[in-house]
């Protein structure tokens, strides 16, 4: 998370250091009076180095993908409260059949 | 009457039968999955829109390139996802269209902003 916030921030600091120079560059055409045909090389890279690095923070910063499935292993609902002081277990529920494969979720 | 397993779930389920398994799924975590994509398209159509008014895109051009930027991000989300989007997703249109006309009209405020310069 913090390496993706930072990774971010350096391309967001790229971009703005690329916009600087198109900007200086677009008054110095405004000096000779020639036509804004596009930034020069070196700032067409800079963009391309700034998107890369703002989309790799993009995919990585805002978190994983949870799985959706219900039955998958890290979407147990089964589990134990913390106090088990208070429960018992001496119930009706010994009436139907266990499942022997479940597992606790901590 | 029978209740049978009772499961005390936190998270609330849409479901069917136990037959029809793609009808049930964890809605929190698709809340959240729907979060991440919302918050990696916004952010990229800002950048596209800082980008294409950089390059001085006029036109038509300039859509051209965030359908573009909005392509490479569906790609790079899929391979966020491992290919697997039903694991993830309910549906194929929520990884490639949801937030697309909202990430349109952020992407053209930043395009058009520069143009002052």
């Amino acid at each position: 998370m913090g390496l993706g916030f930072t990774v971010g921030v350096i391309g967001v600091l790229i971009l703005g250091h690329a916009a600087y120079s198109t900007i200086q560059y677009r008054s110095l055409l405004k000096i000779t009076e020639e036509e804004f045909s596009g930034p020069p090389m070196e700032v067409v890279l800079e963009l391309l180095v700034g998107l890369l690095f703002c989309m790799w923070a993009a995919l990585t910063v805002p978190g994983k993908f949870l799985s959706v499935h219900p039955h998958s292993d890290e979407n147990r609902v089964v589990s134990l409260p913390e106090n088990v002081d208070f429960m018992i277990f001496n119930h009706r529920g010994r009436a139907f059949s266990s499942e022997v494969g479940l597992k606790l979720k901590h | 009457m029978a209740v049978g397993h009772g499961d005390s779930s936190s998270s609330d389920k849409k479901s069917t039968d136990a037959l029809t398994d793609l009808q049930t799924f964890n809605a929190e975590n698709l809340q959240s999955n729907m979060k991440v994509i919302y918050y990696s398209r916004t952010f990229l159509s800002i950048i596209g829109g800082v980008i294409a008014g950089i390059l001085g895109f006029k036109g038509l051009i300039g859509f051209v390139f965030y359908f573009l930027v909005m392509a490479v991000t569906s790609a790079a989300l899929t391979a966020k996802a491992k290919f697997s989007i039903h694991s993830y997703f309910d549906t194929w249109n929520r990884v490639l269209l949801d937030g697309f006309f909202g990430g349109l009209m952020s992407f053209v405020l930043f395009w058009t902003y520069p143009s002052r310069f």
